[in-house]
């Protein structure tokens, strides 16, 4: 059978980032696959060196376009560990409240881009549009749909008051029952299921291997989450599940998010109630005494690092950012390995890829 | 010159192009509508497909190096004329279409054709994507005409004609054969999702897999060709299983043909919408197996059922 080469990207319908995919096909199977990235590398590294550490938490905020939040989150305790500051208690709920919505606002579109490219385009539509009450509550909270602006470094700049509290644990409820139709979808669609079981399978040794974090690596089964095992901001005072599955394909990967976005709504609804009292930040000088540190966090895709080496100016030495998606990208050869094209987008949805925070 | 002039009139307006495209559209635009409120969306205003059609012929027209010119241009006519040719011999509402003995062969032979030039387009118009395409949809082809010509054989054999308008008319005075075959007329609605290649059947234009499919390098008029065939082969698929499995015209009770006839075509065509909505996309491997192993073997049940008891 004659072999032909077919090009995934960089703009292809199956990308929403620009990713260079050669795959090389016999009839319908995939026997090579050749990956390029870098087509978003925006040089954000050296810029954080040239700006001072106040002004690099908005350049880190558009290292991404959906966990955008998580980033800032990250750089900021890394920067308020190197200083030595207390956050109080307020900041650190609202931080987390903000990361956890993101979280949900972050597995809906996901779902929803996964449904479009197996073709099923009323979960999609659904997926998107109640996705739009997080992007509401998060755009009342703090003025931006995506780029929040909420941390500063020794705090947060939004308050909540009891009663804004109410109506979004009002809108709570009807996102958690649509949730819930998404999860009876995933369990009992049959054509959801034949387009998604067993496709991109990874096995555990296969995670351990390339390093996978995040839902990936806990859909294998590899029980691994920063909210838990490292906790930051207010995690360590939250009642939450880690989902973990074990079949290791996209199914898995689909019933893994779905269920962390309940889970995640869970975790709101403790942050509302039980939001302490006091200041919403701390002043912090504007220059940070020499060291390094490093910083995790959870970010929705999994494991989130930063490196943060200061010389005792008021600019970073060098800000170092490992995002999730770097390893799911090393492993997407292993899940197209032997495959049919028509899979090909089902797994590079499933991985949930995110080119902007990978490239920077 | 009366006669010349009816021809002509039948040709070209009634049940002819200008019927046909009108219907196109319509049946377009009410899929698109009630597909749209389904998935939580407004939907496009009534004259989207008619202003989509025009724009698409002010589009400019280029093929890749590497394609077939002639075979790219003739494509989409050849496609277009098999499906208005077909629409001639199946009656819509009163209108009596000139019938013979053997004519559903002729309209289901008609109706195969646009697949084959589909899968042509794709084979010459020079891109991977097309290739694939075009693959797929001969694929497709062979998994669901077959259960699709038996299930419509089912009635053929039960009223002792091959003529559609002699089949309508036996359920003039006779229950529906699709509440006779039940079956049949389910797999025939299978199969004709799979000819349309609407959702969950629309492989070989798997926008997020293989671009349009056979149809990625058509633009302009001849893309505006293509459409208007595969939605003109909607309203014609729509029409055969409604005179076939569903009486046509007749209801029992005294009403306007025409308007029972539109209401049943319509009634199948909300059926076909809520299918599009209601599923994710089969794989090509699946639907060959879903076609062989489940549809096939259940034509030929009722086949032989009908063929056996006599009354299905």
């Amino acid at each position: 059978m004659s072999r032909i080469t077919i090009p995934i990207g960089p703009q292809h319908p199956a990308l929403k980032e620009p990713l260079s995919l050669k795959l090389v096909a016999e009839g319908e199977r995939i026997v090579e696959s050749a990956l390029r990235i870098g087509y978003a590398h925006r040089g954000l590294e050296r810029i954080f060196q040239n700006r001072n550490y106040v002004q690099n938490v908005h350049v880190v905020e558009r290292v991404c376009g959906i966990c955008s939040h998580v980033h800032t989150t990250a750089y900021c305790q890394g920067v308020e560990a190197l200083l030595g500051l207390e956050v109080p208690p307020r900041a650190l709920y609202l931080r987390t409240l903000l990361c956890e919505l993101e979280r949900i606002h972050s597995h809906l579109l996901w779902l929803g881009v996964l449904a479009e490219h197996i073709g099923f385009t009323t979960i999609f539509m659904y997926a998107w549009r109640d996705r739009e009450i997080v992007l509401d509550i998060m755009e009342e909270l703090s003025g931006g749909r995506v780029a929040h602006a909420v941390n500063v470094i020794g705090g947060v700049r939004i308050d909540i008051d009891p009663e804004y509290a109410h109506s979004i644990l009002a809108r709570f409820d009807d996102l958690e029952r649509q949730i819930e139709v998404f999860l009876g979808v995933i369990l009992h669609e049959r054509t959801f299921q034949v387009r998604t079981h067993g496709i991109g399978r990874l096995t555990a040794e296969q995670v351990r291997r390339y390093c996978v974090v995040g839902p990936v690596a806990r859909a294998s089964g590899i029980d691994v989450d920063m909210r838990r095992d490292a906790p930051y901001a207010a995690y360590d005072q939250l009642d939450f599940r880690v989902i973990v599955a074990h079949e290791g394909d996209v199914w898995a990967r689909t019933m893994v998010r779905t269920m962390e976005s309940v889970e995640s709504l869970q975790m709101c609804r403790q942050l509302l109630h039980a939001m302490p009292e006091g200041p919403l930040a701390v002043r912090a000088p504007r220059r940070v005494p020499p060291g390094e540190v490093v910083s995790r966090c959870e970010a929705p895709r999994g494991e989130l690092v930063y490196y943060i080496r200061s010389d005792g100016s008021d600019r970073p030495a060098r800000v170092k950012v490992r995002t999730p998606t770097l390893p799911a990208l090393a492993a997407l050869s292993e899940q197209l390995q032997d495959i049919n094209i028509a899979d090909v987008p089902t797994v590079l949805a499933g991985v949930d890829l995110c080119i902007a925070c990978a490239d920077r | 010159m009366i006669d010349w002039l009816s021809a002509l009139f039948s040709l070209l307006i009634f049940p002819g192009f200008a019927f046909l495209f009108l219907c196109a559209l319509t049946f377009q635009w009410i899929d698109r509508l009630v597909v749209a409120r389904l998935q939580g969306r407004v939907g496009p205003p009534w004259y989207q497909p008619l202003a989509d059609f025009i724009k698409l012929l002010a589009k400019e027209d280029v093929l890749p190096i590497g394609a077939h010119e002639l075979a790219c241009a003739a494509l989409p006519m050849v496609s277009l004329a098999a499906v208005l040719t077909a629409a001639l011999y199946i009656p819509v509402g009163t209108h009596s279409a000139p019938s013979f003995e053997g004519d559903l062969i002729v309209v289901l032979f008609l109706l195969s054709i646009p697949s084959l030039a589909y899968f042509l387009a794709g084979w010459l118009s020079g891109s991977v994507f097309s290739v694939i395409g075009g693959n797929r949809s001969l694929l497709q082809y062979f998994s669901y005409e077959v259960p699709f010509l038996m299930a419509l054989s089912g009635p053929a054999i039960l009223s002792g004609s091959w003529s559609i308008a002699q089949i309508t008319a036996q359920q003039s005075h006779a229950p529906w054969i699709a509440l006779v075959q039940p079956l049949g007329f389910f797999l025939a609605l299978t199969g004709l999702i799979g000819k349309l290649k609407r959702s969950p059947f629309d492989i070989p234009k798997a926008k997020s897999e293989i671009g349009a499919g056979p149809l990625t390098e058509f633009s302009g008029r001849k893309l505006a060709l293509w459409q208007l065939s595969l939605h003109i082969k909607t309203a014609v698929g729509i029409f055969l299983l409604v005179n076939v499995f569903l009486g046509g015209a007749s209801i029992g009770l005294p009403a306007p043909a025409v308007l029972v006839f539109g209401i049943k075509a319509l009634l199948v065509l909300l059926v076909l919408s809520l299918v599009d909505v209601l599923y994710a996309r089969l794989r090509i491997d699946q639907l060959v197996n879903l076609g062989w192993r489940v549809l096939a073997p259940l034509a030929l049940v009722q086949v032989l059922v009908v063929i056996l008891i006599g009354v299905g």
